[in-house]
């Protein structure tokens, strides 16, 4: 249970190990993130295999990532189930994440700028 | 501190008595259980008891008991006088609710320390007790307070009405008392209706502020202030601002931070009323359900875009529809097909879809009334996780 990271290919790839990431989640989640922000982590990959369920809070919690990180770095996503899939063309965060089916994808790609 | 002996043989007493009182404290006495409870009553200041065991009427066991069954709303400390190797007692002691026990024949030095570490608890419950209070009282302030803003909220609610042959319905039932799920609709002019529904990220009182904002801004039809019509130089001096443009001019006005988190999904749609043209836009919002008793069908309106808030500069896309007499739109917040059943199964797209074709031929308000009725047999009890929400118009013909 909860979240870890570790450094592959110079990038950050942060694991969440749990079934629902919602608003019980999304504030401890959003200062996971801070802290790796706050120790330099420049590009994160977030492993989101694991999640099989995301609510409007959790995606609130990986935008307030992308607001922290202020365009100095990049926060890409990966590997998402069928219902968070969903979630992503509900509403279209193909705009604003870069998003792959794997963890492997996002490590040898470049950041997305914006 | 007030102190109580209770001890029958008067020669203890009255020395324990003595001893008690000159190390500084206000004593009381009793010469039995029974007697005592009566004192303890009398003096809600008591607040420390010294009690023999055996005495007649009621031993000190049973006045024990009395005092932990709840009848004093203080805590009451409780020394037991016990004989010199008496196991037994200390265990029963123990079991009834005694603090402390004192050895007969009574050591004063040890009487002494007993009643400093029965002092020192006595100040600590009363502290908690004060922190209680205190607690008690901000949480009924908050709760009031919380429940006359659930009230302006339900005032901010449109009622069903028929404006320029377009009738509106809905439901809605916040998660908590409080939901971020807010919509409306209003005239802009003769032959435009304006309908909206939203939905702020997360629940509880951040996201019902935010809604009530956005209500706000939404619901003003001040011609000068609206921000849902364009000023222009040649009559009538004015434009509808087309839907992509109010949904990306709100996100350039509500940009979240780190901090807050809030941003939300929506839907914002005009009708013309003389032809029931419509013209609308999904910011991260479920599709919107065109319903056309005529062919039968449920047709997805999506024209789907990021929610608001999150990101500025964004653009959206707009979908464009006639409506026919008796043709409706239904729009819904994901609480509706994410609401799960006991066994934790989401109500989903497919079960709506089936609701709203059984009633497609029913009564606007019935047909509504069919699907809430259907989600509370899913959901099988009260309370929803998440704000739920059904706004739904009906062309009834220009």
């Amino acid at each position: 249970m909860g979240f870890g990271s570790r450094q592959e290919a110079g990038k950050t790839v942060v694991e969440i190990d749990e079934p629902r990431l919602d608003a019980s989640l999304a504030t401890p989640f959003r200062d996971y993130i801070f802290d790796l922000i706050g120790q330099g982590q420049k590009e994160l990959v977030v492993d989101l295999s694991k999640v099989e369920f995301m609510d409007s809070s959790g995606l609130g919690a990986m935008v307030a990532a992308l607001k922290q990180m202020g365009g100095s770095g990049a926060i890409e996503l990966a590997n998402p189930q069928k219902a968070v899939h969903d979630l992503f063309d509900l509403t279209c965060m193909d705009k604003i994440f870069t998003i792959h089916s794997k963890v492997n994808d996002a490590l040898v790609s470049l950041p997305k700028s914006h | 501190m007030d102190v109580l002996i209770v001890e029958d043989a008067r020669d203890q007493r009255k020395l324990l008595t003595a001893v008690v009182r000159r190390l500084g404290h206000t004593v009381h006495q009793a010469e039995d259980g029974v007697q005592a409870l009566e004192v303890l009553t009398e003096h809600p200041d008591i607040s420390l008891v010294v009690s023999d065991w055996m005495m007649p009427n009621m031993d000190g066991i049973s006045l024990c008991e009395a005092i932990r069954d709840g009848r004093f709303d203080r805590y009451i400390y409780f020394i037991l006088l016990t004989g010199k190797t008496d196991r037994d007692a200390t265990v029963k002691g123990l079991s009834v609710g005694a603090d402390d026990f004192l050895r007969k024949p009574v050591d004063y030095q040890e009487l002494e320390a007993r009643l400093k570490s029965g002092a020192r608890v006595i100040s600590l419950e009363q502290r908690l007790e004060q922190k209680n209070e205190q607690l008690s009282k901000t949480l009924a302030t908050v709760e009031s307070d919380l429940e006359s803003a659930a009230k302006t909220q339900e005032s901010l609610l449109a009622p069903p009405a028929v404006i320029q042959g377009v009738g509106f319905d809905w439901r809605f039932q916040p998660s908590q008392i409080l939901g971020g799920d807010m919509f409306g609709y209003h005239a802009l002019d003769d032959e435009h209706v304006m309908f909206y529904q939203l939905d702020v990220a997360g629940h509880g009182i951040p996201s019902a502020l935010f809604s009530f904002t956005l209500n706000n801004l939404l619901m003003d039809v001040d011609a000068n202030t609206s921000m849902l019509r364009k000023q222009i130089t040649e009559p009538p001096y004015y434009k509808v601002r087309p839907s992509e443009d109010v949904v990306a001019s709100l996100n350039q006005r509500f940009q979240t931070t780190a901090e807050t988190m809030l941003y939300f999904t929506m839907i914002y749609g005009v009708i013309h009323s003389p032809t029931g043209k419509v013209r609308m836009t999904h910011a991260g919002h479920p599709e919107t359900l065109w319903i056309r008793p005529s062919d039968g069908e449920l047709h997805p309106v999506k024209d789907t875009g990021v929610p608001v808030g999150m990101m500025p500069g964004m653009n959206w896309n707009y979908s464009e529809l006639t409506l026919k007499k008796g043709d409706r739109l239904f729009m819904y917040s994901d609480g509706i097909t994410e609401c799960e059943n006991p066994q934790g199964e989401q109500y989903g797209d497919e079960r709506l879809h089936c609701a709203l074709y059984d009633g497609r031929h029913l009564p606007m308000k019935q047909m509504v009334e069919g699907v809430w009725s259907e989600l509370g047999a899913w959901r099988d009890c009260k309370a929803f996780d998440d704000d739920v929400t059904c706004l739904v118009l009906e062309y009834q013909g220009g």
